[in-house]
């Protein structure tokens, strides 16, 4: 469904990503892991079609991003590092706005809006102004958004950011929902959702791919012998911890509360 | 089309909640009416001061069309190229600065269908803008009889006037866009525009003592110059061409501008 070949993305004299190769099955949903610049949100941006790649090609359904941006286009629903919502608008104003820009058919686009809604939880602030809405109910409107249509591959960046743990919990459980019938990649700094919804790892370390596979290929790689249950967080913090070091810092404090949600 | 409409209707939408439009409206409005009476006080007096005997064919001449409705067009001109910078600014500047801009790049749309909608969401703020200054001619029919009794008002005259304020408003509109989409802040994005625009309408002042064709040159650039014909009564092809081509250029730019960030 989605296949990178030798993607480059060169900022001035900054490399973002250097040659990276993956491909995802239709139906797959991957998880991103990466410390802070590591080139996550780049490569999204890159497979989204809002900025091109230097070098090398990523396809989406069979259509590069580059030459057919349309086609892709239509077949991604996209939640960008900040979510795109407009502060004066009302969800169901913008969300039919979004509705429009995908051109889905106007018979079906109230019906649409309230199913987006309700997958995202935001059938109360529907009719409130953007602007007033707290950081987590704004991320959910733009998560919204990118439901909209039902499109085949969604591309998330950093979907829980400034939601309350319950409401991650509803993403997770939003996103386990849809794997299966949509492709999905997601990007996060929290493991455990990773090991909760995820079935393959895609780790990226300054613009390079550090390991993809699944958590068990990634359990019998790195910790070879250890028995770990997926109810068990720690084991991927060690993992992920192995794969970006140096620096040795990387390591993302997530506290155990997380986890228990 | 459908990407077209729902962008204009969400810029509109967007235009009429938030106060910008309401004051260049209210802006629009009050100079207007300012001049609007200043106009018409003038004519009253010229009007009683002249003597009836060697002032008779002069006041034969003079009508309310030229002397009221024609003066109001052209002060309200330099009102278009004020207002206009702070009305088309955040088309696009504000996208950016939103980072909703995102949203705009990465839906099945082309820059050509973002620029068309933008494009007419401004016009038809343009146009309302230009309704209010429509009112005072109309206000004055009301008031004013002709010699026969009929219109004292000379309707063609108008219509070609607000014609041309009208085009000038498109220019303005589509050079403002175009600086939009350069910039990320809303601010420098109205002042440059602003800049350009009021070089454009004044640009005869600089050749005011040069003559031949340094002076042909500022007035066939200027933007004023090309508005009078309009207010006179005349629609003339060189000033339909020198306004449409201004809309053109800041389209096509704006939609390059746009295509740009594609490949950056």
């Amino acid at each position: 469904m989605i296949e990178v070949s030798h993607l480059t993305k060169r900022f001035r004299d900054r490399v973002a990503v250097q040659d990276l190769s993956f491909t995802v099955q239709k139906g797959e949903v991957i998880g991103f892991l990466g410390p802070n610049g590591a080139g996550k949100t780049t490569t999204m941006r890159v497979l989204a079609g809002f900025i091109p790649a230097t070098s090398g090609t990523a396809k989406v359904a069979g259509f590069d991003v580059f030459e057919d941006p349309r086609e892709v286009k239509r077949r991604i629903g996209y939640l960008p590092e900040y979510p795109p919502v407009y502060a004066d608008m009302t969800p169901r104003a913008y969300l039919a706005f979004c509705a429009g820009l995908k051109k889905l058919p106007r018979g079906r686009v109230r019906g649409e809006i309230e199913r987006v809604a309700h997958l995202a939880r935001i059938e109360d602030v529907l009719d409130r102004v953007t602007g007033n809405l707290s950081k987590g109910y704004r991320q959910r409107v733009g998560l919204a958004q990118a439901l909209l249509g039902d499109p085949e591959v969604l591309i998330l960046d950093e979907p829980t950011v400034g939601l309350d743990p319950l409401q991650i919990r509803e993403v997770r459980d939003l996103v386990k929902g849809l794997a299966g019938k949509h492709t999905i990649i997601l990007s996060t700094h929290i493991l455990p959702e990773v090991a909760m919804t995820c079935q393959k790892v895609l780790v990226i370390n300054e613009g390079k791919l550090v390991d993809f596979d699944t958590l068990d290929g990634l359990i019998a790689k790195h910790l070879p012998g250890r028995r770990v249950t997926l109810d068990d967080i720690a084991f991927l913090e060690e993992i992920y911890s192995k794969l970006v070091s140096p620096p040795p810092a990387a390591l993302p404090a997530e506290p155990p509360a997380a986890a228990a949600s | 089309m459908r990407s077209v409409l729902a962008i204009a209707k969400k810029e509109l939408n967007i235009y009429f909640t938030t106060p910008i439009a309401y004051v260049a409206f209210m802006v629009m409005a009050f100079f207007a009416a300012q001049f609007f009476i200043g106009s018409v006080e003038g004519y009253r007096n010229f009007v009683t001061r002249i003597s009836p005997y060697e002032g008779q064919q002069m006041l034969e001449r003079l009508n309310l069309t030229d002397v009221v409705v024609t003066r109001l067009f052209a002060s309200v001109g330099v009102f278009i190229v004020i207002s206009a910078p702070f009305l088309s600014m955040r088309l696009l500047a504000e996208e950016k600065r939103a980072r909703t801009f995102e949203l705009l790049m990465t839906s099945p749309v082309r820059p050509v269908e973002i620029v068309a909608g933008k494009y007419l969401a401004a016009l038809v703020v343009m146009a309302v803008s230009i309704g209010i200054v429509a009112v005072f001619p109309v206000i004055l029919s009301f008031f004013a009889k002709g010699m026969k009794g009929g219109s004292a008002i000379d309707w063609q005259t108008v219509g070609t006037g607000l014609l041309g304020l009208f085009l000038l408003g498109a220019m303005c509109m589509a050079v403002g866009l175009f600086v939009s989409s350069l910039t990320e802040s809303v601010i420098v994005a109205a002042l440059v525009s602003l800049i350009v625009l009021l070089a454009l309408w004044v640009v005869t002042i600089f050749t005011l003592g040069a003559e031949g064709p340094m002076k042909d040159l500022a007035s066939g650039m200027s933007a004023s110059e090309h508005l009078m014909p309009f207010l006179q009564g005349r629609i003339e092809l060189k000033d339909v061409v020198y306004y449409l081509s201004f809309v053109v250029l800041g389209l096509w730019l704006t939609d390059r501008a746009i295509e740009g960030h594609r490949w950056a």
